[in-house]
């Protein structure tokens, strides 16, 4: 374990350590009434009492100004300082709620929803990892749409992040002569974002709108005809892009192709089949799992944790090797996730108060471009739940109470409909819209593919290819 | 000091000391990647690496790394294109890929690429 491991272990242990602090006391009730809660933030921010202070976005949006120049103006000390950025930012935040605010509460949502987020993350990738998948075919532009649009509809059955890791070197490999930067944008949109709108399991949002109450299919028969049309709509520019890219032929001849594809690491499908298993093992959603409240951790986040250490120790060495397995691109995941979640809070919770404040204003196109737009830079997660809280809200329901929710969802689907997909496909907006989204970039760059800048990525790719289709999914769909 | 294909065939290894390389091949270096570092530059202004040729090997050093050992994973490698010197270097069929591990003992074990181990040029 180096120094930089050590500090990330030590942080989250010390957190959790001081929110944990009253429960461990035996004075969680207590503490649950002196702290301000995240629902209480709200009412109060409603009645104008200012409890949130707004100057507390300023190092989460330093931050993501970070996440955005360092690579770009000041790469050397931000490839080497990165996780003491993050955790330092995030760790203020944190002193703030606890010294100041004397709210453990946000905190530990944050802490325990970031360990459900890494927990899944972490344990895809590792166990993905140990999958090889071989494609001996030419790349044409028609079998790269049909690869694409397989990967999109992987991502609903084995999470983006399994579909992205398992997918993006058979990608590179099989376009190898002639790959460009569009080929990996692309699938960051199709495979790492939009793709996984149709099952709880594809992205971690709809995966929590699951754990309050959303019926597991709801999603896909409420949102499979918005999902194709963006689907199509990029396939199709992305075949204009790729059959107009005439750099094709092997540097050393042309070279003879099997179509062959062959798999290996039968082992690791297990794993990710306990994996998305262990997903739905929830106190939640199955009454006979056991919550390990207060801790912020659950049954379902120690399997997966086990799952990512056994599969990595049981792993073919030699699938490892030729995966070129390397941790750093989940620890950056895990180190800029850890500075975001906790420095979000702020953000998040004014998201909420003004959500609250202006419900009435908030119509199905608001709900969609502001869990959009946000979701694009902040976690889609959270997001996510912000909104549906306010749309609950305008109902006079409680997100908490998860019959609300089911009584929600068969009386207003419109708005679900606007948070889900909205939260889903804008996380393709940016590296930082989505996990995967930063693993996908880190395993091209280890191929010797350059990738974009994070503001070359929105300017040359998203707001000109996704903003018009979005904008089109607004015009029909909420408008 | 070997022919490169001598070292691949012979299984020759290199060594590392902290953010160093000495390779037992004199080469035309096109592009060299360590961890997500792309690097192109190999001018005597580079930021990034520093290469030093003597009679009886190459020395690389990263400038960007205290101690490679920290940036690489046991699975991870440096990856390099390379061309023997005396060699036509405009000719694709002359250019080698070639990974580095880092082995214990200083070792730097040198290969040439699987065609699953993905290095684009």
């Amino acid at each position: 374990m180096n120094k930089n491991s050590i500090i990330l272990a030590t942080f989250v242990l010390l957190i959790t350590f001081f929110i944990c602090d009253d429960v461990f006391a035996g004075n969680y009730d207590i503490a649950i009434e002196d702290t301000v809660t995240n629902a209480q933030d709200i009412e109060l921010a409603g009645k104008g009492d200012s409890l949130i202070d707004y100057l507390m976005v300023i190092p989460f949006a330093i931050l993501l100004l970070m996440i955005a120049t360092g690579p770009i103006f000041y790469p050397h000390f931000w490839e080497n300082h990165y996780p003491k950025v993050a955790v330092g930012i995030g760790s203020a935040v944190a002193i703030y709620y606890l010294a100041v605010l004397n709210d453990h509460h946000s905190l530990l949502d944050s802490l325990a929803e970031y360990l459900s987020f890494i927990a899944l993350l972490g344990s895809l990738f590792v166990a993905s990892g140990g999958i090889l998948l071989r494609v001996d075919k030419k790349a044409t532009p028609l079998v790269n749409v049909l690869f694409l649009l397989f990967g999109a509809v992987m991502a609903n059955v084995i999470g983006t992040t399994g579909a992205s890791m398992l997918l993006i070197r058979p990608f590179i490999i099989m376009n190898k002569d002639r790959i460009r930067a569009y080929h990996i944008i692309f699938f960051i949109f199709l495979v790492s974002n939009i793709g996984g709108a149709l099952t709880p399991i594809g992205d971690p949002p709809l995966f929590l709108g699951f754990l309050r109450g959303v019926p597991f299919f709801w999603v896909i028969e409420n949102v499979w005809f918005i999902w194709i049309l963006p689907i199509i709509i990029i396939l199709v520019i992305f075949y204009i892009f790729d059959y107009t890219n005439k750099s094709g032929g092997s540097l050393k001849g042309d070279k003879e192709y099997s179509g062959m594809i062959k798999f290996e690491g039968y082992r690791n499908v297990f794993y990710l089949c306990i994996i998305i298993i262990a997903v739905f093992l929830d106190p939640a959603v199955i009454s006979w799992v056991p919550s390990l409240h207060p801790l912020p951790i659950g049954i379902r986040e120690i399997i997966m944790f086990s799952v990512m250490i056994i599969s990595y120790k049981r792993a073919d060495q030699s699938i490892l090797r030729l995966n070129e397995f390397d941790f750093e691109p989940i620890k950056e995941v895990a180190y800029l996730f850890i500075g975001l979640f906790i420095a979000m809070i702020p953000a998040l919770q004014v998201i909420a108060s003004q959500a609250q404040i202006h419900a009435d204003k908030l119509n199905a196109g608001v709900f969609y471009w502001a869990t959009g737009s946000l979701s694009g830079f902040l976690d889609n997660a959270p997001t996510y739940l912000n909104f549906l809280s306010a749309a609950l809200g305008k109902e006079g329901l409680d997100i908490n109470n998860t019959a609300d929710v089911r009584h929600f969802v068969s009386i207003d689907v419109i708005y679900l409909r606007a948070i889900s997909v909205a939260a889903v496909f804008f996380g393709a907006m940016t590296y930082i819209g989505n996990g995967p989204n930063f693993m996908v970039k880190s395993i091209c760059e280890r191929a010797g593919i350059k990738m974009p800048s994070f503001f070359t990525y929105i300017v040359k790719y998203s707001v000109p290819i996704l903003i018009p289709v979005f904008i089109l999914v607004w015009a029909i769909y909420f408008r | 000091m070997y022919p490169i294909n001598v070292v691949l065939n012979k299984k020759l290894n290199g060594l590392h000391y902290y953010n160093r390389i000495i390779l037992p091949f004199k080469a035309h270096i096109l592009k060299v990647i360590v961890s997500s570092n792309i690097i192109t530059d190999f001018s005597p202004k580079s930021k990034k690496i520093f290469i030093r040729e003597k009679e009886e090997f190459t020395s690389v050093y990263f400038l960007d790394y205290k101690d490679l050992n920290d940036a690489l994973s046991k699975f991870d490698a440096i990856k390099m294109v390379v061309v023997e010197k005396g060699k036509d270097v405009f000719d694709f069929n002359n250019h080698i890929k070639i990974s580095l591990y880092l082995e214990p003992g200083h070792k730097v074990k040198i290969e040439e690429c699987d065609q699953d181990i993905i290095l684009l040029e």
